[in-house]
């Protein structure tokens, strides 16, 4: 057979070219009349022959290895519906979908379940877009994300990085592959990642060595500490800044004790030596403060916390700025829950375990934009009572304001026996005030999608 | 009746290839009694497992089978049987005047049964209309074979400096000659030679299959129902449902395999693909609906439907219509899984049978998805079939998860369309 041969005529034309001889040669004959309808002819037996004859073209790829078993148990069909409605955003909620996904993936990682495989896919493509959701998503991805991760660079952010596989990616990337090979690294072997840090550090533009300070913060430890003490004498002013910003969190360190030297009688000091300065220590004024006092706070916010004074009020108010600066990045609670006490802000407020913030929370008598601050702080889940106290609260205040401003802390924290309230405040709210019915109507739906979610996972 | 059939012809009407090869060897004279034919009837008794012998019949009218075996094929290897040795006109099935008593019964209860309802049109102006029909689209036909010869002509090169209108005007014609199918084929080819980097070979092959229904047309006397099926097929002449579940009919338990919905600016349509348990055969029922309409709701995958479905006439795999209500049941997985080249031989007895079929259902066992610029599945055997350009393939990597799995789809031009895969047992559509 020919088909090239029989090509060739019908691409230039029966009227310019003859039809070859050996076109049909030991395949068939056909009868025709004609060059035209011998070369349809021909058409329909080669194109039938070759369809026939068709074999798949040799491959010589690998496979590669499958994914590891989840032993998570799948999570209920209602509770993947859910969740593929609010991600295909069949059903939107005020206030994002966002939100709700956050909270379907935290109960889900509660219950230790899993969604079903076909979701994965949505899940990954929904965080790389809100980044926002990557640690959520990539724990509750499991072994098959992180399969999946692996074979599709969009989702690289969500596969765990091997340290011998990360020092070839590390080498080799653009910035912005090596910063995310060093962020998932730094998530399961911090030492392996400082070590990667530290093996091109001389060579690396200042951006690039700020940039790599920087990623250091993701499972921050005092082992660090000898590392970012000697970039404090780094040229670039950035690099020490990053530098200084990771040590004002580890109160054990060499740069916390001169810290603690300097502070030592809550005076704010007459001059800055050069050891302050090389610790990081600027001339940036704190908003509302003079230059001394901003020395202080800045001083303060990098030192050691000691014992939690008996009377926290008599303190000056920078020293209490900078105390609040250093209980904040020390996480440290007994000092975070006395601030509170004294001179509550939704910073303070929102580092706070749940039950000290409600506290704080209930103890504010005036329904205002700062209480809405505070309430918007306010860390969750919300316990049930709790919930239907803010809603009466907020139903009972003169503006309107305390709604929309704690709108989606609402939405997220607020325990779904809070429903009931909400409708009957829905119900009693006139027609004519629409923005207020909106803003109602979309908390219910909130909160009826996160009752759906909290019934599919059992606890 | 005119003249005796040919062996093939009665080989078309076989409903697979074991029943053809089991009626070849029934066909001798020694299991037979009371062998004979008229002008209308064929029948016979033929010696089985049971032990009566089988009465069987043959209606050569439509054809119609009767036959009291408890097969489930139709028509079954003892009506095929009977007509090959009555094809065969060595004399061993007599030319009778009378026909045996149980053939004789069941044409008069064939004769008796309402085959025309009360305020349909006479035979001759249904007879005057199809005459009308067939003139009209020998016509169009006739012309739309100068329109190709035009084409072969002057050669192949220049279409593509053709405006759209160049393949509109030729399906309008088409149209217009009552050929919609034909004309649809046509329509799409003008964006074919412009999207496809291979369309010069895509042309002329299509060229072939076109004309080729055109000459099969003209020879449309001596084709076989099943051919004739497939013809009207592709010409887009429809058969109304009335008339295809007056005919033949299957009996068994459909799994549904997978479901696909396609949509262009005039049309929804929604194919649902059924394997049935027992005969083994893969079938699809096919909803449309205009565009902006709503379709069918349709059957749920993995399920499976127990019940009798109407045949289409055609080749393999046949259209069917659901006949009566079906009970449903849940299913476990794909019923029968092949290796790619086991498919691809099934594809291509397929094809030999219906030279125009371009989408063949699959069924693949074992298969591991790779991702690359070309997604491709590999079989235990090392062989590869390549995913369709536009499928998505993260969902199924996700479902898989790297581990073989089978997979439903259909076959289009080289390229698989995957439709569902089965994990755990459950049939997930794709």
């Amino acid at each position: 057979m020919n088909w090239e041969g029989l090509l060739g005529t019908a691409m230039v034309g029966t009227g310019r070219r003859d039809l070859p001889a050996d076109v049909l040669d030991g395949v068939a004959t056909v009868s025709a009349e004609g060059p035209e309808a011998t070369v349809l002819a021909a058409a329909a037996v080669l194109g039938a022959y070759r369809r026939a004859g068709w074999t798949p073209p040799a491959w010589g790829g690998e496979v590669v290895e499958p994914a590891a078993r989840d032993e998570r148990p799948v999570c209920s069909p209602a509770a993947a519906q859910v969740l593929e409605l609010l991600v295909s955003r069949d059903i939107r909620v005020e206030g994002g979908n966002e939100l709700l996904i956050g909270h379907w993936l935290a109960t889900c990682a509660r219950a230790g379940q899993r969604p079903p495989a076909r979701l994965v896919v949505l899940l990954l493509r929904l965080a790389t877009a809100t980044r926002g959701l990557r640690d959520e998503v990539a724990a509750i991805a499991g072994p098959r994300g992180e399969w999946l991760a692996r074979r599709n660079p969009s989702w690289a952010w969500a596969a765990p990085v091997a340290a011998t596989d990360a020092k070839e990616r590390f080498a080799t990337g653009t910035w912005a592959q090596r910063q995310a090979v060093l962020t998932a690294l730094r998530r399961t072997d911090p030492a392996g990642a400082r070590a990667l840090v530290e093996s091109t550090w001389e060579q690396e533009p200042a951006a690039t060595r700020a940039g790599m300070v920087d990623v250091l913060g993701v499972n921050l430890s005092d082992e660090d500490e000898p590392f970012l003490e000697s970039t404090l004498d780094d040229r670039a002013v950035t690099v020490r800044a990053a530098a200084a910003a990771l040590l004002d969190r580890l109160p054990r360190s060499r740069r916390a004790a001169r810290m603690a030297q300097r502070v030592r009688d809550l005076e704010p000091p007459e001059e800055l030596d050069a050891s302050a300065r090389r610790d990081g220590i600027t001339d940036q004024r704190e908003h509302g403060h003079g230059r001394r006092a901003s020395w202080l706070i800045q001083l303060l916010g990098a030192a050691p916390l000691g014992p939690v004074p008996d009377d926290l009020s008599t303190a000056d108010s920078w020293v209490v700025v900078g105390w609040t600066m250093a209980a904040l990045r020390q996480r440290d609670e007994r000092w975070l829950v006395a601030l509170a006490r004294a001179r509550p802000t939704p910073e303070v407020v929102a580092a706070l375990p749940t039950a000290e913030a409600i506290a704080v929370v209930d103890r504010e008598s005036t329904v205002d934009a700062r209480f809405a601050g505070l309430l918007a702080a306010c860390p969750g889940p919300w316990p049930a009572e709790f919930s239907t106290r803010i809603v009466v609260r907020l139903r009972g205040a003169r503006t309107e304001g305390a709604l929309t401003l704690a709108f989606a802390a609402l939405a997220r924290n607020l325990h779904h026996t809070a429903l009931p309230a909400v409708e009957s405040w829905i119900e009693d709210t006139p027609p004519d005030k629409r923005a207020r019915r909106r803003t109602l109507r979309g908390l219910a739906h909130a909160l009826t999608i996160r009752q759906t979610i909290e019934q599919e996972f059992p606890l | 009746m005119g003249a005796r059939w040919t062996e093939a012809r009665v080989l078309a009407l076989a409903p697979d290839a074991g029943s053809a090869r089991a009626a070849r060897s029934l066909a001798r004279p020694g299991r037979w009694s009371d062998l004979g034919s008229n002008d209308s009837l064929v029948w016979g008794k033929c010696q089985g497992s049971a032990r009566d012998p089988y009465q069987v019949t043959v209606d050569l009218n439509e054809p119609a089978f009767r036959c009291t075996c408890p097969s489930r094929k139709h028509p079954c290897k003892h009506g095929l049987a009977l007509l090959l040795m009555w094809a065969a006109g060595d004399g061993s099935v007599a030319d009778l005047d009378t026909a045996a008593d149980f053939a004789a019964a069941w044409a008069d209860e064939r004769a008796a049964r309402p085959t025309r309802r009360a305020g349909e049109p006479d035979p001759e102006a249904r007879a005057k209309r199809l005459a009308e029909r067939e003139s009209l689209m020998t016509a169009g036909l006739d012309e739309f074979e100068r329109w190709l010869f035009d084409l072969v002509r002057q050669g192949l090169a220049g279409v593509r400096g053709q405006p759209y209108t160049f393949w509109e005007t030729a399906a309008a014609r088409l149209v217009d000659a009552q050929v919609p199918g034909l004309a649809e084929r046509v329509r799409s080819m003008g964006s074919a030679v412009h999207v496809r980097a291979d369309w010069a070979q895509h042309l002329l092959t299509h060229l072939g299959r076109w004309y080729l229904a055109v000459r099969a047309w003209r020879g449309r006397a001596g084709l076989s129902p099943a051919s004739m099926g497939d013809l009207r097929t592709v010409l887009g002449w429809p058969r109304r449902s009335d008339e295809v579940l007056a005919g033949e009919r299957l009996r068994d338990r459909w799994w549904v395999l997978g479901l696909r919905q396609d949509e262009d600016e005039r049309l929804l349509s929604q194919r649902t693909w059924l394997h049935g348990e027992h005969t083994g055969e893969t079938v699809v029922l096919l909803d449309f609906a205009a565009a902006g309409g709503s379709l069918r709701v349709p059957h749920v995958l993995g399920s499976v439907l127990d019940g009798e479905l109407a045949l289409y006439p055609g080749s393999a795999p046949r259209r069917v219509l659901l006949a009566g209500d079906p009970t449903t049941t849940v299913g476990d997985g794909l019923p029968v899984t092949d290796t790619v080249l086991a498919a691809l031989d099934l594809a291509t007895t397929w094809q030999a049978g219906n030279p125009w079929l371009d989408r063949l259902p699959m069924s693949l066992g074992a298969v591991t998805v790779i991702p690359g610029d070309d997604t491709v599945l590999v079989d235990r055997d090392g062989t590869t079939v390549t995913l369709e350009r536009e499928f998505d393939p993260w969902p199924l990597l996700a479902l898989s998860g790297g581990h073989p799995v089978d997979l439903f789809g259909e076959w289009i031009g080289q390229r698989l369309h995957p439709c569902s895969v089965a994990v755990d047992g459950e049939l997930i559509s794709l």
